[in-house]
């Protein structure tokens, strides 16, 4: 789409040049860091259970999962909003699909950034010779991309419903837990067909069940890719009715 | 006003609206507005805050749908060739949005990106629209550092960087200081000779010193189109001979001298001041050597004889809010000819200023620009 390039340059750009960014990079990568070498310390050494811990094993990788899309995107679309600047981007020739496709590119390209961690961490193994069981480390990371897209387009989509940055941002964080972990409360209880449908949609059953095993089922590929779709086609109907209000 | 363009200009209209009409809930911000703007005018949209310009201007940028009706810019419809005119229009709305974290040059890069410029054009036009505004030695400062008539001015070179055929300016001087608003009504009376331009304002010698052609809006309606001169001619009619003397006991007389010179439509009784005695001497033409003549052979002591035209502060005053201010103007008799709000525009039929230069006079007595631009 025309335009999408700009503006996903120019959000990367902002993202980088903002000290917000660089503590969410940093604190992430510091506390990835601590676990990786703290379960690499505790297995003894085995490069398996720490890439696997490193690469969504953790509880840490997935409050990073839940707590960075929000922060990232919560400014994206109701700050623009606010100061005036997404009027500029809509009177722009570009369409307001590139402009909502563009700024979740940007904020999907730092969690890619931020998920390499892992990539080095299996790099590392592979230079001093304990050489990684490779797929699932790329499953792994492919996963985090996966479930970094949906979260980030929830963020958005977030975004262009609220009109502050932190309504924003509670709103995705809140909807991000329960798509997280409602399929494993549904699980306790028997809601029969209901039930099973939340199931169907289990982040975390599909992480382990593919990812993790250095599977990429394009199934499971297309479940992400289409929620994250839907979730930034909401977005983009919702910047086109602020046209109208 | 369209049929009577089409015999001075050939070309078809910029703009073109016809019957728009805007809605935001149960309020109606523009209602049944038509108007058309030729090449190269000036116009400027003049109303009291709520009138409908911002709304109609959004609709012309692309930003606004309308709810029913319709306008062109250039040719394409705003509403389904949306991005054929947003790449011909530069818009600046009057929040200036900016990126506060770009620099000046970045924040123009990104402009020349959104509308496709390439890479050698982007190089060629930015310093040139920076030198055009008078920020080349600021390029490199970030833009949340700036004043604010300085983003004034970062905001026009972003509007005029892909070179469009429209500039489109809500409310361009608000905000600003005396000094800043006048640099940038200078700024914008330059881009006035290249370009179309349609910019809004409540500051009324804003649009005086900047627009040939007014248009003033009131309460979503267009209640009044024409140049200054000729708004002042067709709804103005209150064009007066002021007239002040010591008259001892010929008022009677002299009021009656004064309403018998040919082209004196009526003289009104301002009162007495001191020793003098006041009249307003209602008529179209300028008839002070006649009244000068007259006072002269009958030896009463001139005070004052002067020559009063409505401002356009008073016309704007009787037509958007429709009030007849304080009566000390020479406008003070004549409130039964302004229209009510909300009533039919007041078409002034002529050419319209197709060159869009400043201080053309297209009738007698139309120098508009020197009360307010001096």
């Amino acid at each position: 789409m025309k335009g999408t390039l700009t503006i996903f340059r120019r959000e990367v750009s902002a993202l980088f040049q903002s000290p917000l960014a660089w503590v969410l990079l940093a604190v992430s990568l510091a506390l990835s860091g601590w676990i990786f070498v703290a379960v690499l310390e505790e297995s003894g050494g085995s490069v398996k259970a720490s890439l696997a811990f490193a690469g969504g094993g953790s509880k840490v990788y997935w409050m990073i999962m839940l707590f960075l899309p929000p922060l990232l995107t919560m400014r994206m679309i109701s700050e623009e909003a606010r100061n005036g600047l997404l009027e500029f981007l809509l009177t722009a020739p570009v369409s307001d699909g590139a402009v909502v496709l563009g700024k979740f590119l940007a904020a999907w390209f730092f969690m890619a950034v931020m998920w390499s961690s892992s990539l080095v961490y299996a790099l590392v193994f592979e230079v001093v010779g304990s050489a990684p069981d490779w797929p699932p480390v790329v499953g792994g990371y492919i996963g985090a991309l996966l479930v970094s897209a949906l979260f980030c387009a929830l963020g958005l989509l977030s975004s262009a419903a609220f009109k502050t940055p932190a309504l924003s941002a509670f709103v995705a964080l809140s909807g991000s837990i329960g798509i997280l972990f409602l399929p494993a409360l549904a699980g306790l209880f028997e809601f029969g067909w209901l039930g099973d449908t939340v199931a169907a949609v289990d982040i975390l059953a599909h992480f382990h069940r593919s990812f993790l095993i250095g599977v990429v089922d394009s199934q499971v590929l297309l479940f992400f890719l289409a929620w994250a779709g839907f979730f930034l086609f909401l977005a983009v109907r919702i910047v086109e009715a602020k046209r109208w209000n | 006003m369209g049929l009577a363009a089409a015999h001075c200009l050939p070309l078809p209209p910029v703009i073109s609206v016809q019957h728009l009409t805007r809605r935001f809930g149960s309020l109606t911000a523009i209602s049944d507005l038509s108007f058309e703007i030729e090449q190269g005018e000036v116009v400027g949209f003049l109303g009291p805050n709520g009138a409908g310009k911002t709304t109609c201007l959004r609709i012309l940028a692309g930003f606004l749908p309308a709810t029913s009706g319709g306008a062109s810019v250039a040719g394409f419809d705003v509403l389904k060739e949306s991005l054929e005119v947003r790449r011909r229009i530069g818009y600046l709305a009057e929040t200036v949005p900016l990126y506060n974290d770009q620099r000046v040059e970045e924040m123009l890069g990104f402009q020349g990106q959104l509308h496709s410029l390439s890479r050698s054009e982007r190089a060629r036009r930015i310093p040139a629209v920076l030198e055009r505004v008078g920020l080349l030695d600021r390029r490199r400062q970030m833009v949340g550092h700036l004043s604010r008539g300085l983003r004034q001015r970062v905001g026009l070179a972003v509007a005029l960087l892909p070179e469009p055929e429209v500039l489109i300016l809500d409310e361009p001087t608000s905000g600003l200081d005396p000094l800043q608003r006048i640099e940038v009504r200078g700024l914008i009376q330059e881009l006035a000779l290249e370009h179309t331009v349609l910019l809004s304002s409540h500051i009324l010698p804003e649009i005086e010193a900047v627009c040939p052609r007014v248009m003033i809006l009131s309460e979503g309606r267009l209640a009044a189109d024409g140049t200054h001169a000729q708004l002042v001619e067709t709804l103005g009619g209150g064009s007066c001979v002021r007239f002040e003397a010591a008259l001892g006991a010929e008022v009677q007389d002299a009021q009656r001298l004064l309403a018998g010179i040919p082209g004196a439509q009526r003289v009104d009784d301002r009162g007495r001041l001191g020793i003098h005695h006041c009249f307003d001497i209602q008529c179209d033409e300028d008839l002070r050597e006649d009244i000068g003549a007259l006072a002269a052979q009958r030896g009463w002591a001139l005070r004052e004889l002067s020559w009063q035209k409505p401002t356009l502060e008073e016309l704007f005053a009787r037509i958007a809010l429709g009030f007849d201010g304080d009566r000390t103007g020479p406008t003070g008799a004549s409130t039964e000819e302004s229209p009510p709000p909300g009533s039919a525009p007041v078409q002034i039929d002529g050419c319209p200023s197709g060159t869009g230069g400043l201080g053309e006079k297209p009738t007698s007595g139309g120098d508009f620009l020197n009360p307010f631009n001096s």
